[in-house]
C-alpha cells in the first residue's frame, strides 16, 4: 500500500469565542488557510484530486462547507469536495479519508482540513414559536392571524443557544463538562491536578507563542480589516495556580472540580493540510513534513466520552506494531484536564490493560513528551478545527526536534476515541 | 447586398447582413435598400409577420455610420438626412402587416430607432443585448425618430434617461421599461420566433404599440400627468447642468426636443422637431471633436501590438499570454487599488506589503470599493465576497512564483524600486512579466537589475485606480513584444485604454500634466495674494479659469486630491531628468514644507473640514511681490500652451508616436474636457502659428526659457500644418 505524505500545513490563529475573529465565518476561516496553504506550496490547484474539510457545526448558509472553501481558494469547479463530521475527530477524520482515496488508488493529491466558527453558531427558535410562525404565514386573513397570535407566550420567545445544544450529548443526556465530571469522580482526579495541568498548558502555550508563527497564517477580519490577528489569543501570560483555583466548579456547582479553567475554550479557527501519496511527492520533488503511519477510532460509553484516547492509542498502537516506548512525542487533545489525566491513569493501570486486551501496547506516558506546546485548555478548541491542528502542530515539532514518530488522540463527543500515529 | 428579403411559410424576412463587416450599420445605402424592400412588402397584405432580422453574430444593427455623421458641414444637410431616416422608419412603422424586430445582440442608435419604428421587438437573453440612444455622447442627439418614439414606448422618466445619459439598456431592463415585448433564449430562436407571431395572431398584445406599457405603482396613479411630465423635465434639465456644466449642448437640446413633442399628436411635426434639432448639432465643433474623442476611445481601448518593424517579426505571430494570477508589491493608495481592479475582474493577487498594517489598509481600501458597487447594484453581496478573497496578503514572496505577472507599487525612490526589481529576479519564474507602476522613474533602470530584461515593463495606473480609465503601457528598449502585447491584453482585460509610451523621464501624462501644475503654481505666487477688495483667493480663482475651460477640476484641487508630496516628488525627478523647467514653483516648496499635503492631511490649497474652502494659511506664504490681481485670459493662455509646447517635445522626442496617443492620454488620464477633442486637436484649432505666437511673448514678457517654442511647434509653423493633417 502506497504511504501517504503530507506535505505542508497551516493554521489561523485560535481566539477565543465572540473575540478576535468574531466576524469570520467558518466558511471563510476554512478559505484563508486553503488559498494560504497553496500559495505556500506553489501546487497547482488543478493537482488536486479532492478537497475534505472536517466541520461540526455545519452552518445553514454554507451547505457543504467544504464545497463553499474550494471553490473560493480558486481550486477548478471541476474538482470535486465534500464535508465529513465526526464530532471532536472531524478533523482527524478528513485527513484519514485522504489516507484511505490514496490508499485505494483513488487519487495522489489532497487538500484536508477543519474549520469552526464557534462565534456564529446560530441561536435558535424554540419549536413553539416556529408552529406559530408558520401558522401566521398560512392564515389567510387578518382576525386568524390575531387569533393563532393569542398562542403566543413569552417563555416561547426564549431562544435555544446552538452552542449549548451542540455540546450536550442527546443520548446520555449530559453536557460535555459533566461527562468530564463523571471520569473525575470515577478515578479520583483531584482538583489540584487538573488546575496543575492547565496551568502547564498555558505555560507551555506562551513559551511557544515564537515557534508557532511557523505554521499560522494571520488574518484581516473583514468587513472592517481593522487590523491583522497574528497570534492565539487563548494562553494568558500571567496564568497563576492561584487564579485557577479561585473559580468555582461549573458543571458540578457543589461538589465538582471541572471549572472552565482546567477545561478547553470554545474557540475560532482552522487548520489545513497538504496531503499526497509518496510517489506523488516523490515526483513533485515535495519534501514531506511526515508521513502516516496508522489510525484508528473506537466507540467508548458517551457519558465518559473523555476516554475515548486511553482506548484509540494502545489500539492504534497495535495497528501499527509498535509500543508506546516508540513514540518521541504525544499530543492528546485537552477537552478538560480530568479527562486527559484520567486517560493517562488507564493507560497506566495494568488492570485496564488486562481488561481490555491492550497488554503491551498500554503503559505509564512520559508526561515530558505530552502535548509540549500547551493543548486546548490554553489554545481553544475550535471542535472541527482540533484534529488537524493536532497533526500539524506534532509534525512541525518533530521536523524541529527531528523525531521519528508521533502520536496525536482526541476523546469525541458521543464516545469515541481517535489516534493517529506519524512518522518521518 | 446588406439587406435581403425572403419568404417562408407566410413570414416576410428582412435580414440585414452587412457584407465584410462584424456589425451591421445604417449606412445612408443601407437604407435605400431598405426603402426599396419596404415598398415592395407593402404590397402583400396577406403576409403573417414582417420580421427584421440580423445575420451578425451578437450584433443586431450598431447603429447609424459615424462618418456620415461626420461629414456633415451644413445644417440643412444635416436635417435632410436626418428626415430621409425618419421617412423610411415611418414607412415601416405604418405597414399594415405585423413587423418585428428580433434583437439578439447589439441595436443601439439607428439600431434601436429601426427596432422602435417595428410593432413589435422581441429580444433574447443573449448578454449581449444592449438596446440604446448613445447619440448624445457624439454631441448630437437622435436623428431616426428616437426622441419621439423611446419616451412613449418606455415612458417620459425613462425613456430621458436613457437619451441624456446614452446608456443603453441589457435585455433584463429594457423588458423590465417596456422597449421589448418579451425575451427568449437564443437557442431554437426560430421555433420562440413562430410562438410570439401565433401570440400576435391570436390577440395577446395590444396592437397599439405605446399601449402595451403596463403602468405601476406612481406612473399609475399620476398618469404622464402634465405637472408630472413638467417636473420630469425641470429635475432633467438641473441634472444635466450639473454633470455636464453647460459645457455639452446636445443632451439640453435633447429635452428640448422631447418637450415640445411630447403632447404631439402629429408625428411629422415631433419628427421635425427631431431632424432640425439633429442638424443644427451635428455642424457642432463640439460634435466633430466628440465624434474624434469616439474614435481615438475606440482604437486606444482595442490597441493591439503594432505592426513589427523591419526585421521583426509583426504581431500576427505573437499571442498574448493569460494573466490569471498576478503579484502585487506595496498595498498603498495605488497597490491597493490596482489589486481591487485586478480581483474585480476575477485574477488572483498576491497582495505583499512590509507590515500587516499597510495590508490590511489595502484589504479596506478595497472592500470599500467593492462595497459601493454593492450598493450601486453593480455586484452581489457573494460576488463581492468571491472578489475578496482573490486577494490575499503576504508579507513575503510566497506565491510570486508562480504569478503571471508581478506589478510593483512601492515607494517612489530608484534605489528602492531597483532592489525589489533585483530581489524578484530571483523569486519569480521564467514566464512572469515584472512591471512597475512607477509614474516618472526610469524603467530600463530598474530592467537593468534583471536576468532577463525583456519581460520588464511599466504599468502606470491613474489615482483613483478604478475611475481612471488611462494605463500607460511604457516600453523600454528590451522590453520583448510577448511582454507588450501580453500587458496590453491585460489593460484591455481590465477595462482600461492603454497608451504605448517609451521610457523616458514622466513618461507622457505627468509630463505634460505637471508642467501645467507648475505654472499653475506660479501663477499663484504671482498674483494669488487675497485682499479685502479681492475677496475671492487665488487658489480659487485659479482652480476657475480651468474648470471654465472644461477640467474636471482645477490644478489645485487635483494636486490636493493626489498629493503635494507626490507632485513635488515627480517635479524633482521631472527637473532632474528634463530640466529647469521642471523645478518646483517657490510656493509649492513652501506649502509642502508646511505639510499642508491636501486631502490626506486635511488641509492643503483647500481646507477639508466641515468647511470647505481655499486655505487662508497660503496666504501667509506668498513673497511680497506676489500682486492682487491676475489677468484670467493669459493665466489660461500660461497653463494650456505650456502643455501644448511639452506635448510638441514628447512628439520630437518620439515618447509617443502620433497625437492621437497624447489626446487619448490627456483626456483619460487627466480628464482634459473631450468636448475640446483633446490637447492637440484644441491647438489645431488654434493653429500652430498663434500658439508659436503667443509662447514668444509669453517667453520675452516672462524672460522664461519654458516658453521658448518646441521645434516641433516652430516646424508646424513653417510649414502651416496641424498636430493632425
Amino acid at each position: 500500500m502506497e504511504r501517504v505524505a503530507i506535505i505542508d500545513g497551516i493554521r489561523t490563529p485560535f481566539c477565543k469565542f465572540a473575540t478576535d475573529l468574531n466576524d469570520v465565518e467558518a466558511a471563510e476561516l476554512g478559505r484563508i488557510v486553503t488559498r494560504e496553504l497553496i500559495e505556500r506550496s506553489g501546487i497547482d490547484p488543478a493537482r488536486i484530486d479532492e478537497v475534505i474539510f472536517g466541520n461540526v457545526t455545519q452552518p445553514v448558509e454554507a451547505a457543504n462547507i467544504s464545497r463553499v472553501i474550494a471553490l473560493l481558494s480558486g481550486i477548478p469547479k471541476t474538482t470535486p469536495a465534500y464535508t465529513v463530521h465526526r464530532n471532536c475527530a472531524s478533523g482527524i477524520e478528513a485527513v484519514v479519508q485522504s489516507v484511505m482515496k490514496i490508499q485505494l488508488g483513488e487519487g495522489h493529491c489532497y487538500i484536508v482540513g477543519g474549520t469552526e466558527s464557534m462565534s456564529n453558531i446560530p441561536f435558535y427558535f424554540t419549536k413553539h414559536l416556529q408552529e406559530i410562525l408558520t401558522q401566521l404565514s398560512r392564515a389567510k386573513n387578518v382576525m386568524s392571524k390575531l387569533q393563532i397570535l393569542t398562542k403566543l407566550r413569552p417563555a416561547h420567545l426564549k431562544p435555544r443557544i446552538g452552542l449549548e445544544l451542540g455540546l450536550t450529548d442527546p443520548v446520555c443526556g449530559l453536557i460535555m463538562g459533566q461527562t468530564a465530571e463523571v471520569l473525575a469522580k470515577e478515578f479520583g482526579i483531584t482538583r489540584e491536578e487538573q488546575d496543575a495541568f492547565a496551568l502547564t498548558s498555558h505555560r507551555r502555550a506562551v513559551q511557544a507563542r515564537e515557534i508557532f508563527k511557523e505554521e499560522i497564517i494571520p488574518v484581516i477580519p473583514g468587513p472592517k480589516y481593522a487590523k491583522a490577528v497574528e497570534a492565539d489569543n487563548g494562553p494568558r501570560e500571567g496564568q497563576t495556580l492561584e487564579a485557577l483555583q479561585k473559580l468555582k466548579p461549573y458543571f458540578d456547582r457543589r461538589s465538582g472540580t471541572v471549572t472552565v479553567g482546567n477545561s478547553s475554550q470554545i474557540t475560532d479557527g482552522a487548520a489545513a493540510l497538504l496531503v499526497m501519496s509518496e510517489s506523488g511527492a516523490t515526483a513533485l520533488r515535495l519534501k514531506p513534513l511526515g508521513y502516516v503511519r496508522a489510525y484508528t477510532f473506537i466507540g467508548v460509553e458517551p457519558s465518559r466520552m473523555g476516554i475515548g484516547p486511553a482506548h484509540a492509542i494502545p489500539r492504534v498502537l497495535r495497528k501499527a506494531g509498535m509500543t508506546l516506548k516508540k513514540i518521541q512525542a504525544i499530543e492528546i487533545n485537552e477537552a478538560f484536564a480530568a479527562q486527559v489525566l484520567a486517560c493517562l491513569n488507564a493507560l497506566e493501570s495494568e488492570h485496564f490493560a488486562k481488561e481490555f486486551g491492550y497488554k503491551g501496547y498500554a503503559g505509564a506516558i512520559d508526561r515530558s513528551l505530552l502535548n509540549v506546546n500547551g493543548g486546548a485548555i490554553a489554545l481553544g478548541h475550535p471542535v472541527g478545527a482540533t484534529g488537524v491542528r493536532l497533526i500539524l502542530t506534532l509534525l512541525k515539532h518533530m521536523k524541529r526536534r527531528n523525531l521519528d514518530t508521533g502520536l496525536a488522540a482526541l476523546c469525541v463527543g458521543g464516545g469515541q476515541g481517535a489516534a493517529v500515529i506519524l512518522e518521518r | 447586398m446588406s439587406v435581403q428579403y425572403r419568404e417562408q411559410n407566410n413570414i416576410g424576412f428582412i435580414e440585414f447582413d452587412q457584407p465584410g463587416s462584424k456589425v451591421n450599420l445604417l449606412t445612408a445605402e443601407t437604407l435605400r435598400s431598405l426603402e426599396t424592400l419596404l415598398d415592395e412588402v407593402r404590397s402583400k397584405a396577406s403576409l403573417d409577420a414582417l420580421v427584421l432580422f440580423s445575420k451578425k453574430r451578437d450584433v443586431f444593427i450598431a447603429g447609424a455610420d459615424i462618418k456620415e455623421i461626420e461629414h456633415i458641414t451644413d445644417a440643412g444637410e444635416g436635417e435632410k438626412k436626418s428626415k430621409a431616416g425618419q421617412d423610411i422608419l415611418n414607412k415601416l412603422e405604418d405597414l399594415t402587416v405585423p413587423t418585428l424586430a428580433v434583437i439578439d445582440g447589439v441595436a443601439l442608435g439607428g439600431g434601436c430607432e429601426l427596432a422602435m419604428a417595428c410593432q413589435y421587438r422581441l429580444a433574447t437573453f443573449n448578454e449581449k443585448v444592449k438596446i440604446g440612444l448613445p447619440e448624445v455622447s457624439l454631441g448630437i442627439i437622435p436623428g431616426f425618430g428616437g426622441t419621439y418614439r423611446l419616451p412613449r414606448l418606455v415612458g417620459l422618466a425613462e425613456g430621458l434617461k436613457m437619451i441624456l445619459s446614452g446608456k443603453p439598456a441589457d435585455g433584463a431592463k429594457a423588458m423590465k421599461i417596456g422597449l421589448v415585448d418579451r425575451l427568449v433564449p437564443s437557442q431554437n430562436l426560430n421555433h420562440y420566433l413562430d410562438e410570439f407571431i401565433n401570440d400576435v395572431r391570436q390577440g395577446k398584445f395590444s396592437s397599439h404599440k405605446y399601449a402595451r406599457r403596463k403602468k405601476k405603482g406612481l406612473a399609475a396613479i399620476l398618469g404622464e400627468s402634465f405637472l408630472a411630465r413638467r417636473i420630469a423635465f425641470h429635475q432633467s434639465r438641473r441634472s444635466v447642468l450639473k454633470l455636464t456644466k453647460g459645457f455639452y449642448p446636445a443632451p439640453l437640446k435633447a429635452i428640448d426636443v422631447v418637450q415640445a413633442g411630447i403632447h404631439l399628436t402629429d408625428r411629422q411635426k415631433g419628427m421635425d422637431l427631431e431632424s432640425k434639432a439633429f442638424g443644427a448639432l451635428a455642424v457642432t465643433e463640439i460634435s466633430k471633436n466628440l465624434i474624434h474623442v469616439f474614435y481615438i476611445s475606440e482604437k486606444y481601448r482595442k490597441l493591439s501590438l503594432p505592426a513589427g518593424q523591419a526585421g521583426l517579426s509583426g504581431a500576427e505571430d505573437i499571442v498574448p499570454r493569460k494573466i490569471r494570477k498576478c503579484a502585487v508589491l506595496g498595498a498603498g493608495v495605488m497597490g491597493g487599488g490596482i489589486a481591487q481592479l485586478l480581483s474585480s475582474q476575477d485574477i488572483w493577487v498576491r497582495l505583499k506589503d512590509i507590515r500587516y498594517e499597510a495590508l490590511a489598509l489595502g484589504l479596506k481600501s478595497a472592500h470599500k470599493i467593492f462595497q459601493q458597487a454593492l450598493q450601486k447594484r453593480r455586484l452581489k453581496k457573494h460576488e463581492v465576497m468571491a472578489k475578496m478573497a482573490r486577494i490575499t496578503p503576504t508579507l513575503d514572496y510566497n506565491g510570486f512564483k508562480n504569478a503571471d505577472m508581478v506589478i510593483e507599487a512601492v515607494v517612489e525612490d530608484l534605489n528602492i524600486k531597483e532592489k525589489v526589481f533585483s530581489e524578484l529576479d530571483q523569486i519569480v519564474g521564467a514566464q512572469t512579466i515584472l512591471a512597475t507602476n512607477t509614474s516618472a522613474l526610469s524603467i530600463t533602470a530598474m530592467a537593468q537589475k534583471t536576468k532577463d530584461p525583456s519581460k520588464v515593463i511599466g504599468l502606470h495606473f491613474f489615482n483613483p485606480v478604478h475611475r481612471m480609465p488611462l494605463v500607460e503601457v511604457i516600453t523600454t528598449s528590451l522590453t520583448s513584444r510577448e511582454t507588450i502585447a501580453t500587458t496590453l491584453n491585460l489593460a484591455k482585460q481590465l477595462g482600461k485604454t492603454p497608451i504605448i509610451v517609451k521610457d523616458s523621464c514622466g513618461f507622457l501624462v505627468n509630463r505634460i500634466l505637471l508642467s501645467y501644475m507648475n505654472e499653475a503654481g506660479r501663477l499663484l505666487e504671482e498674483g494669488g495674494r487675497q485682499t479685502a477688495a479681492n475677496s475671492t483667493s487665488g487658489i480659487a480663482r485659479i482652480d476657475k479659469v480651468m474648470t471654465d475651460f472644461g477640467m474636471p477640476m482645477g490644478p489645485f484641487s487635483l494636486s490636493d486630491e493626489v498629493g503635494l508630496d507626490v507632485g513635488i516628488k515627480v517635479l524633482h525627478i521631472l527637473e532632474d531628468g528634463l530640466g529647469e523647467r521642471f523645478k518646483p514653483n517657490g510656493i509649492f516648496e513652501k506649502i509642502y514644507a508646511q505639510g499642508l499635503l491636501g486631502k490626506k492631511s486635511g488641509r492643503g490649497f483647500y481646507i477639508y473640514a466641515k468647511k470647505r474652502g481655499p486655505n487662508p494659511q497660503i496666504q501667509k506664504l506668498f513673497s511680497t511681490k506676489s500682486r492682487e490681481t491676475f489677468d484670467a485670459d493669459e493665466a489660461l493662455k500660461r497653463m494650456v500652451y505650456i502643455m501644448v509646447n511639452e506635448a510638441a517635445r514628447c512628439l520630437e522626442e518620439k515618447i509617443v508616436e502620433e497625437p492621437d496617443t497624447i489626446d487619448a492620454g490627456m483626456i483619460f488620464g487627466t480628464g482634459f474636457p473631450p468636448f475640446r477633442g483633446g490637447l492637440l486637436k484644441y491647438a489645431d484649432s488654434l493653429g500652430a502659428a498663434a500658439i508659436v505666437h503667443e509662447l514668444e511673448r509669453l517667453w520675452e514678457k516672462w524672460e522664461a526659457e519654458r516658453f521658448r517654442p518646441a521645434a516641433y511647434l516652430l516646424k508646424l509653423k513653417e510649414q502651416n500644418r496641424k498636430f493632425y493633417n
